[in-house]
Formats: structure tokens, C-alpha cells, sequence
């Protein structure tokens, strides 16, 4: 393909007038008559055995149509993972105990509202208290109270492991030994919410032979899956209809309880049921990211080699496995891929808590090991007397270095991702200035640097991506894909891919996506591998319609295949373009000549073509991905050492994403992305005390407002090989870039203040006891060196 | 969480509703509601607009903006027998057929839309901005949209696509 004229180029989005119009639809906005409102009876403890539950005064209550426990449920669990390893874990309401604070008990259909919640309050439930534990630290312990027993496989004396990764190469004795320096630190990450502005809400309608589901989720198929297991349906009698999703950002992939109830308390009244959960429930009961616990101890060379490296990460899991064992595994990955480590040694543990269960959180993983590895390497960096640009670029990955998974990071542009952003930033004429001479005032500057990398499109159920292009007689096209737009821009990007492949207009795609009926499977949006997997099956589809209309025409025109190509909806000779037939023609000669055949084409595609399945969590053994992202952002922050508050001024990022099929579109993942990475660095936490939620809304718990905008820049590395060659040699954008830059600005709070902050959030409390100790050792040495003198 | 047993709003007695008369996007409607229907449900749930968007439904993120009088109001905090007689608009009131206003078409240009959970509210509260002040400052813009969350763009795109719908040199970023 010589020339492009919809791929690489910034459409407008494919949905943008239904969403500026009022008209997209989402899950809340889909009206049945007869629905019935849905709530769920939420566990008020912790850890609590089960002793009794009586709905009769629920049941007899007027308006109530409905009530389920899990006595009225098939028993068939689910799990984020259901691996031989890690089998489904979780009942879908609470069978003999709780083990969280809202952990759902039971749920009740009712003609409306206020009998819904009345029926809640008339359900008895009789606890036995069991002692609690919060602190995964504690939770391990032997002898500590028992959420779950420990995985059978986890050898060390433990409590409450729920899994664990860990992996070695190399001899990291030996690569300690030989190194010149070698540092050990703790870091610490928090507890955040996705912030997603839709609620979580679903509708369902049992009609009798089918479950229609609406729900806003991250991916049509998953949800049939597991709906379907626990319902003990097969997957044919479950339809996930589509609608719009208000965000997502990593909290409404699973199964979760609400889902299913909506489900079966249609089945049980034969009437529609929606189950909306309230922003407090969210906050307070669902599930949230996931703060890890991380222990580096990192050996180099004088000139900042890195030789070894020895990473421990502890995660707090909640009341089941969730994704806990998944992170563990990812906190490895993210700790693999940017530097050469030639001796490495990784253990990672999921403890139970009596906490809520945990979800991935967009970087799932990455941000927090980011910024444990680059504030260390930074400290690594002063420590040896290196600039903190030339300690990465010395350990940087370059192009076609395999890694010791065996993948290989192909055209990685880390080096000039690092080289660029140094330059654009005026990295090293800013860094250490006002460290060195302090200005007047109380406001103090600092810039800082991080470096992330991610993978994309992963091995996970369903593991691949069909789709589906019929022309339609006038030369236009609908697409079916399973691809859900949640905001990214799947819709849009898709239909670039077949117009440019049809050579047809933007306005002659119709997109049909993200209903498991009517649309082929889809990988969903929740592995960073939509515009990689389900884009190159829509290239392939559109691309087997055009092949099938050139031969058509081929036919038509007596002109070899081989001489005729397409532009705008016309199929002609590129000898003598006078040669021509329209796709109207050809479709109606394929039609006429090939028996009735209306061409429709057809595209799958799936990555890792030759790996049966995603890694093992518990060994990493195996191949991930052949598609790795790579960036490096630097952060410019200011903070007020009179008050302690610190703000993000300005990110720019670098990035190797591959080739970007709609370049807005990946700008607009970055400035999201910036925003929700400096809510994570100063603004946003969810703060509990033994299991409860303190601040269940968004007046506590502050997401930035439009006052708290940094200014974005960003900058790609794409190689004319990406531009020229490979227009579909696209990578991930959608996550990764909430990492580097989260550590580039802890990086920068350092620069500004000479405070290092070893967790997150770097409050305001933080960085002013910092800047009090810094005094106070201040002190301390010039009346040491007094006494001295 | 609202106390139905405390509350006197539980089940078995019946509230007594009454007729409110609403002006939305040039129409008239009446619909009956009892005294504790929220704006957003009466807009949504009676008179069957579901552009507008309910999220938290306690006041802080603004995605139900709409525009009462002229003026915007977070729809899930107000009681819809409060606005009897008055003009409501709603962001299907904002295109003129189906032309798109100035600030919608600027949305669609700047990539100020991701998720579009936010989006109709962040236009109405943009609206009442622009019909008071053609050509904003940053600051007036920043003002006018703190109420308004969004989780996916960042803002930046909203206040360039605020900045072009008011002739201020902002280009499109996208065709």
C-alpha cells in the first residue's frame, strides 16, 4: 500500500454525534417495560460466619417479587482466573461467611425503589464475628486470622497466600557480588478507585429460552462466559447486548455479583431486572486497584550497569484472588522489559485480606513497580555521581534485543524515547537547579524522568478477535465486530482500517459491535490488544470483500488480478484505468456469476500464533507477547515547600506505540492518562480503617477537576519503517503511559525539595515532614560541625 | 444512603404526586411526580430524554448538568416540583435539527470526547459559559467547568474545544 488515506490520519469519532447528541445509548438509558429495581443485601462486617438468614419478611413485603441467596443459586463459582492452578474461587452471593464489608449477601427484586430497599432492610442475617485482618503483612503471618487457607503449591510457611510468582536466571549471588554498589529499598503504593463516570448497572431479561443481558462492561464476551457458567446456561442462551460504556479503566472486567442477580432474579419473576449501584457502593464495596508492597535490591557497575536485581512484591488481595495472582505476575513483566537485568530474581505474593477484592487498574500493575524501580535508580543515579538520563540509556533495551522470555522487543524505540525526551524537556539544564540555588519564594521547581514499557494483546480467554464485512449492493459496508468502545475509540479505529483497506469512504462504514449474538467473538477491551488483534482481523476481513471483488471484476474485465486495483468504491486497471467496474457492478456480477454470493469477508487474528497459552502466573515460564510499547515521560512539577503541596505543571511523553492508526486518538490516552497518573501522585486515595471506607464519594475523594490539568506534550519515535511498511504494526497506548510518568514525578517532588518519597500519594503531609527532617539533619551537621571545629 | 424506614418515603403508603409543567428544549410536558423526584429522574425516567446523564447522584461530579433558566444546575440534586413553569434545556436541545452547535461540532473536532459519559453535561454547563461570555478567558472556562468531571480526557481537550466553538484560534485537531 503506497498511499494512505484514512489510516495514520485523526478522524473524527465514528460515535462522536450520538455522544454530543444525547443519543448513545448505554446500559442505563435501555427502558423495558415491567423492570423491576434490583438491590443487593451487602455484608456490614468484615470477617463474619453466616449463622442464619431469613427473607420471609422480605418476601411478604408488598411490591417485593423476589428474593435470592445462595441458596437459590447453582453453587458454580468464578474466578478473574480459572487456571488448573488458580480454579474459580468466589461464590456469586456469600455461602457460610463474609470475608469483606459489602461483600453481597443476598439481592431482592421489587416493583420500585424504596420497596427494593425496604425488602433489603427486612433480611435477617445472624453473624458470628470472626477476627479480621488488614495489613497483608499480618495477614501472612502463621497464625494470623484465616481469610483462606494458602494455596496448596506455596511451600513457605505462610498464611492467607492466595498465589504466588516468582522466577529466576541468571546467579544474582553472584551478580550482587560483582557489582561495585548495591542499594536495597522499600516502596509502598495505595489504594485508589478507576473513577469510571458510569456507574456499574445492569439490565436483564429472561425470556423464557434467553438471558438478554445490558451491562457496562469491558468486553461482551467475558461477561457471556461467566454469565453463562454460573447460570449453568450454555453460552448460546445468554446474549450481551451492546451499549455504550462510560469508562471503564480496568473495574468492570469480571464477573461481579450484581451482574448475575440482575440475571437470576429475572429468571425467578420472568420480569426485567436492573441492578444500578450507587456511587457509595462502588466506593465503598466493589472493586478497586491494587497497592503492592515492594522490596528492590538492585546491584551495578561504577558506571550504573545494572548486574543483579532482587524484587519481593506483596499484594493485598481482598476476600478472594481476583486479579491479586495476576498483578504479581504483571509486576514482573513491567520489571523485565525496559532494562537489560542479566541476573534477576522475582517473588511476588496475593495475601488474602478482609479487604474487598481487587481488579485490574489501568497499567494494572506497572505504575507501581515503575515507581518503586525509577525513584530507586534515581537514588542509584546520585548515589554514583550519574545524571539520571545516562543511568537509562546505559541500561536501556535496544531494538532486537530478545528477552529472557524468549520474546523479543522488535523495533524498540526506548533509546530515542529517552534521547528525546531529555532534549525536549532541557532534561539536564533543569535538573538539580533549584536543589542548588534556591530561588526566593516558597515555590520550588523540579523535573524527573520515568520509563515504562507494556505489552499488548496478551493470550487471555477468548483469545482472539473475528470480524466480519459485508458489502452491501451499493458498494458500502457494515462491519460486526465484538469490539466494544468504551471510550478508546474502537468503533472509530476499526472503520479507518476498512475504509482504507475498501478503499470506500468513512461515512459508507457501518459499525455493528459488541453484541455476542450477532457479532463474532472479541478478545474485549481490558488487554491493550483492540487496534493490534481485532484491527489487523478487520484488515483482514475488508481486505478478503476487496479481494473477492477484484477477482470478480477480473472476470468481468478479462484483466489479470494482478493489474487491478481499487479506489473510491471502483475496481479498475491499472494499465487502463478507462478498464473499470464499480463495487456496485461487481457485487451484482458476483451475485449473478457465483451463485447468489453477496461478498462478505471474513478476518480473525490472534497473537502468539505458535504459544498454546499465556504464560504460567506462578513460574512466568512461556512466551507473552510479540508486541511491546515503550516510553519515557518527564514530569515538571512545583511544589510550595511552605505548605507541602505539590502539583504536576507539565508532562511530556515519548512514546514507541507502534504505528498510530488515529494519532488524536492516541493523544487523547496520554492527557488521560497524565491526569489520572497526577490524581495518583497527589490527589486521589481511598481511605479506609479495618475494611470500611472512609470517604465513599467524590467530594472526599478527590479525582482532578479541570483546575488540576497539567499541560500535555507528547512526541512518538515511530520509525518511517512503521509509517511506510507497516501501517498495522501497532502497539499499546491505552495504559502503560500511567507508569513512567507517575515515577517521573516522584523523581521531581526529589529534584524540587530533596524529599524522597518511597509511597504513594506524595501528600502534602509527606513532603512537608520530609522537608522538617531535612532541616532538622541540616541542623543537626552544621552543629556537629561546630562542636567538630 | 436515604433512611426508608426513617424516612416516611417507604412502601405500602401512597405519596401523593403532583403536576409539574416543564418547558424542556421548547416543549411543554407535564408529568406527575412525587414530592422526592429528582430533575434527572423526571427528564429521564418521565419524560423520556436519557441524554441527560445520572452518575453519582449526590451532587459532585456534574454529569447531569442541565440548564434551568438559563442557568446550569446538577439535575440529581434538585427536586422537579422545584422547577415547575420553568425552561429546561438538555443536551438534546443544543442542535438545531440536525445541524450541531458551535461547541458540539468543537467537541467532535478537538477529540474532547472519550467515554462521552460527561459529555452532556460538560456541554450544557459549556453552553451557559458561552451565552454569557462569547469569547471566555482560561480562567472563566476553568471556573465554569470545575463542577464537571472527566475521567478520560485529561480537560485539555475540553477547554481547546471550549476555546474553538469561541473563535479564540484554536484549530480542529481532527476531520
Amino acid at each position: 500500500m503506497s498511499e494512505l488515506n484514512y489510516v495514520g490520519k485523526s478522524w473524527r469519532r465514528k460515535d462522536g454525534p450520538d455522544k454530543v447528541t444525547g443519543k448513545a445509548v448505554y446500559t442505563q438509558d435501555v427502558k423495558l417495560p415491567g423492570t423491576l429495581v434490583g438491590r443487593i443485601l451487602r455484608s456490614p462486617h468484615p470477617h463474619a460466619r453466616i449463622v442464619r438468614i431469613d427473607t420471609s419478611r422480605a418476601k411478604a413485603l408488598p411490591g417485593v417479587k423476589a428474593v435470592i441467596t445462595v441458596d437459590d443459586t447453582k453453587g458454580i463459582k468464578h474466578g478473574f482466573v480459572e487456571t488448573p492452578r488458580y480454579p474459580a474461587d468466589q461464590e456469586v452471593l456469600a455461602r457460610d461467611k463474609v470475608v469483606h464489608v459489602g461483600e453481597e449477601i443476598a439481592a431482592v427484586a421489587a416493583i420500585d425503589q424504596a420497596t427494593a430497599l425496604k425488602a433489603v432492610e427486612l433480611i435477617e442475617v445472624e453473624y458470628e464475628h470472626l477476627p479480621a485482618v488488614f495489613d497483608p503483612l499480618q495477614a501472612m503471618k502463621p497464625g494470623a486470622p484465616e481469610v483462606h487457607p494458602s494455596h496448596p503449591k506455596v511451600a513457605d510457611p505462610y498464611a492467607n497466600i492466595g498465589g504466588k510468582s516468582e522466577t529466576e536466571w541468571g546467579d544474582v549471588e553472584r551478580g550482587f557480588a560483582e557489582s561495585d554498589y548495591v542499594r536495597e529499598d522499600r516502596f509502598e503504593s495505595h489504594l485508589r478507585t478507576h473513577g469510571y463516570l458510569e456507574p456499574h448497572v445492569t439490565l436483564a431479561h429472561w425470556e423464557g429460552d434467553k438471558m438478554n443481558v445490558w451491562t457496562s462492561s469491558m468486553g461482551a464476551f467475558v461477561k457471556r462466559a461467566k454469565l453463562a457458567r454460573t447460570l449453568d446456561l450454555p453460552y448460546s442462551a445468554v446474549r450481551i447486548h451492546k451499549t455504550y460504556v462510560g469508562g471503564t479503566f480496568g473495574g468492570k472486567i469480571d464477573l461481579y455479583s450484581h451482574e448475575y442477580c440482575a440475571a437470576r432474579l429475572s429468571m425467578i419473576t420472568g420480569r426485567p431486572v436492573r441492578i444500578v449501584a450507587s456511587r457509595e457502593e462502588i466506593f465503598s464495596a466493589f472493586r478497586h486497584g491494587q497497592p503492592l508492597a515492594m522490596e528492590i535490591k538492585t546491584g551495578v557497575k561504577k558506571d550504573g550497569t545494572i548486574v543483579a536485581q532482587q524484587i519481593r512484591v506483596i499484594n493485598n488481595s481482598g476476600g478472594f484472588r481476583g486479579s491479586g495472582v495476576v498483578v504479581i505476575f504483571l509486576a514482573w513483566g513491567f520489571t523485565m522489559i525496559p532494562y537489560r537485568i542479566p541476573n534477576l530474581r522475582y517473588e511476588g505474593f496475593s495475601v488474602y485480606t478482609n479487604y474487598p477484592v481487587r481488579a485490574p487498574q489501568r497499567g494494572h500493575g506497572a505504575p507501581q513497580i515503575r515507581f518503586a524501580i525509577e525513584s530507586q535508580l534515581d537514588r542509584i543515579a546520585e548515589d554514583l555521581g550519574i545524571d539520571p538520563i545516562a543511568i537509562r540509556l546505559r541500561n536501556a533495551r535496544l531494538p532486537g534485543e530478545a528477552l529472557p522470555n524468549g520474546d523479543n522487543v522488535h523495533q524498540a524505540g526506548l533509546v530515542d524515547c529517552i534521547k528525546m525526551a531529555a532534549e525536549k524537556s532541557g532534561f539536564l539544564e533543569k535538573h538539580g537547579r533549584d536543589r542548588g540555588a534556591p530561588p526566593q519564594g516558597t515555590i520550588r521547581r523540579g523535573i524527573g524522568i520515568g520509563v515504562s514499557a507494556y505489552m499488548g494483546g496478551t493470550l487471555i480467554y477468548p483469545n482472539g478477535s473475528a470480524v466480519i464485512v459485508k458489502m452491501n449492493d451499493d458498494g458500502s459496508a457494515v462491519v460486526l465486530t465484538g469490539a466494544i468502545d468504551i471510550g478508546q475509540g474502537s468503533e472509530t479505529v476499526i472503520s479507518q482500517i476498512v475504509a482504507e483497506e475498501l478503499a470506500i469512504g468513512m461515512d459508507d462504514v457501518k459499525i455493528i459491535s459488541s453484541d455476542t449474538d450477532t457479532t463474532p467473538q472479541d478478545i474485549g477491551a481490558w488487554i491493550s490488544g483492540m487496534t493490534y488483534v481485532t484491527g489487523n482481523a478487520a484488515r483482514q476481513a475488508a481486505g478478503n470483500a476487496r479481494d473477492k471483488l477484484i477477482a470478480v471484476a477480473s472476470e468481468k474485465l478479462g484483466v489479470p488480478v494482478s493489474e487491478l486495483a481499487v479506489k473510491d468504491k471502483v475496481v479498475f486497471s491499472t494499465r487502463d484505468p478507462s478498464a473499470r467496474l464499480t463495487y456496485r457492478q461487481a457485487i451484482a456480477a458476483s451475485i449473478a456469476t457465483h451463485r447468489g454470493d453477496t461478498v462478505i469477508g471474513e478476518g480473525y487474528w490472534r497473537t502468539m500464533r505458535d504459544e498454546p497459552n499465556h504464560p504460567s502466573l506462578a513460574t512466568t515460564k512461556g512466551r507473552w507477547t510479540e508486541n511491546y510499547a515503550f516510553s519515557a515521560q518527564v514530569a515538571e512539577v512545583e511544589v510550595d515547600i511552605e505548605t507541602g503541596e505539590a502539583r504536576l505543571v507539565k508532562a511530556l511523553t515519548v512514546h514507541d506505540c507502534g504505528f498510530p492508526v488515529n494519532p488524536a486518538l492516541v493523544k487523547g490516552q496520554i492527557d488521560g492518562q497524565i491526569s489520572m497518573a497526577l490524581g495518583h501522585a497527589f490527589m486521589e486515595e481511598v481511605m479506609t480503617k479495618d475494611g470500611y471506607t472512609l470517604n465513599p464519594n467524590w467530594l472526599d475523594y478527590r479525582m482532578p477537576t479541570i483546575h488540576n490539568m497539567a499541560i500535555s506534550e507528547d512526541a512518538d519515535v515511530i520509525t518511517e519503517q512503521y509509517r511506510v511498511g507497516e501501517p498495522y504494526r501497532t502497539k499499546e497506548v491505552g495504559e502503560g503511559l500511567v507508569s513512567g510518568i507517575l515515577a517521573a514525578m516522584a523523581n521531581a517532588v526529589y529534584d524540587a525539595t530533596g524529599v524522597r518519597l518511597n509511597s504513594t500519594p506524595f501528600t502534602a503531609e509527606k513532603i512537608l515532614y520530609g522537608l522538617k527532617a531535612l532541616e532538622f539533619k541540616q541542623k543537626q551537621a552544621s552543629r556537629e560541625e561546630t562542636v567538630g571545629a | 444512603m436515604l433512611d426508608v424506614t426513617k424516612s416516611g418515603l417507604g412502601t405500602g403508603t401512597r405519596a401523593q404526586s403532583r403536576l409539574v409543567s416543564l418547558q424542556v428544549n421548547g416543549e411543554w410536558h407535564e408529568v406527575a411526580v412525587k414530592p422526592r423526584v429528582t430533575l434527572v429522574e423526571a427528564i429521564r425516567d418521565a419524560i423520556g430524554l436519557t441524554g441527560t446523564k445520572a452518575s453519582c447522584e449526590s451532587g459532585t461530579c456534574g454529569a447531569c448538568t442541565v440548564l434551568v433558566d438559563g442557568r446550569p444546575v446538577l439535575a440529581c440534586i434538585t427536586l422537579a416540583i422545584e422547577c415547575d413553569g420553568k425552561e429546561v434545556r438538555t443536551v438534546e436541545g443544543l442542535a438545531d435539527g440536525e445541524k450541531l452547535s458551535a461547541l458540539q461540532e468543537a467537541f467532535l473536532d478537538q477529540g474532547a470526547i472519550q467515554c462521552g459519559f460527561c459529555t452532556p453535561g460538560m456541554l450544557m454547563s459549556a453552553t451557559a459559559l458561552l451565552e454569557r461570555s462569547p469569547r471566555p478567558t482560561r480562567e472563566e472556562i476553568n471556573k465554569a467547568l470545575e463542577g464537571n468531571l472527566c475521567r478520560c480526557t485529561g480537560y485539555n481537550a475540553i477547554v481547546d474545544a471550549v476555546l474553538q466553538a469561541s473563535d479564540q484560534g484554536v484549530k480542529p485537531v481532527m476531520k
